[in-house]
């Protein structure tokens, strides 16, 4: 039934896309609450003790960092996907 | 050097030389090279004029820099023995430099001078050479018989040593892989905003009178944020880096 090669392209490219849509959308969704919970801890503990600012900035970014990667992670296979799977 | 054959047209795809598993991808290497002149120009004309005693201009920017990853090697070694600063020191500044070619660019079709982390090779290559080092001085370390005892003792007991190895394989297989993908996502990331917001604006807005101009304000700010991003992924490579080398050259505790 999916024999024809131009349907076959079009299933692969809405599969590829709905993909895509579903890895940036779940990444998107980790990427932020795990910068919130960092930040949040940051203004607790900046709140606590303001001479520790410096470290603690430091830190926030360094979680920031590693968070940010697994979303980065999530946003190299959608456009893997989206441009390599999906023609 | 810089011919319409020479300059990547598209995200993915870059211009090569050689077919197959041997081909090289030559932007990235043209803008790699390009990048380790530019350090090394960089540290010839400081050193020419040191002033040992009162640094100041980028003297005391490149002082800076090494005293504080000087400072974060010492305080996640401790007192052990510090080798790996020079190799710490040159990947954070490589990448650093790498990331900021980012900046240059605006999106087009054809990008003369991409930034070359963000081709998949370079960082794949840094991050197997920091982890081929890692696991050399976890040899050199422990004994050939203490490196594969290590994968059997933890972290559970034993007599748990499938459990043991399982997790410890994953774990090392996931090391390198993920110190090349985020570097990689993050600069791929940025390129294709880049791409994608001078797009929205030409496709949309750009009928409108003057209306392309809105490129200039937009770019400018994600470009802001791309800085930001690069710098904070060189730091993350370089403290990985330290983290790794503490893990393979910790002392054994007794079992």
């Amino acid at each position: 039934m999916a024999a024809d090669p131009q349907m076959v392209s079009a299933i692969k490219t809405a599969g590829g896309l709905i993909g895509a849509g579903l890895a940036l959308g779940g990444g998107a969704v980790g990427a932020s609450i795990g910068d919130g919970l960092a930040g949040s801890q940051t203004i607790a503990g900046v709140a606590r003790q303001p001479e520790a600012q410096g470290r603690l900035t430091t830190i926030m970014f360094l979680t920031v960092g590693l968070c940010e990667a697994a979303y980065f992670i999530n946003l190299v296979f959608a456009a893997l996907f989206v441009f390599s799977l999906g023609k | 050097m810089l011919s319409a054959s020479q300059v990547s047209s598209e995200p993915l795809v870059h211009p090569i030389i050689g077919k197959g598993l041997l081909a090289i991808n030559v932007d990235t290497v043209r803008n790699s090279v390009i990048v380790a002149v530019l350090l090394v120009i960089i540290g010839v004309v400081v050193r020419r004029q040191m002033r040992p005693g009162k640094p100041d201009g980028l003297q005391n920017l490149l002082e800076y820099f090494v005293s504080a990853i000087r400072g974060l090697v010492r305080q996640t070694l401790g007192d052990r023995p510090i080798r790996i600063l020079p190799i710490v020191i040159t990947m954070f500044a490589f990448i650093f430099t790498c990331n900021l070619f980012e900046v240059i660019g605006i999106g087009s079709h054809f990008e003369v001078l991409p930034a070359p982390t963000s081709d998949i090779n370079l960082p794949l290559a840094m991050a197997l050479y920091v982890i081929v080092l890692v696991h050399a001085a976890a040899i050199k370390n422990r004994g050939i018989g203490g490196y594969f005892k290590h994968y059997l003792n933890r972290p559970f007991p034993f007599w748990l040593f499938p459990v043991n190895l399982f997790m410890n394989v994953v774990d090392e297989i996931a090391k390198p892989l993920t110190l090349a993908l985020r570097l990689f996502g993050n600069l791929l990331a940025g390129g294709l905003m880049l791409s994608l917001l001078a797009a929205l604006v030409i496709w949309k807005i750009g009928p409108a009178p003057l209306g392309a101009l809105l490129t200039v304000p937009l770019t400018v700010v994600w470009k802001l944020f791309d800085m930001a991003i690069g710098a904070i992924q060189a730091f993350i490579f370089a403290l990985l880096t330290i983290l790794y080398f503490d893990t393979a050259m910790a002392p054994d505790e007794a079992h």
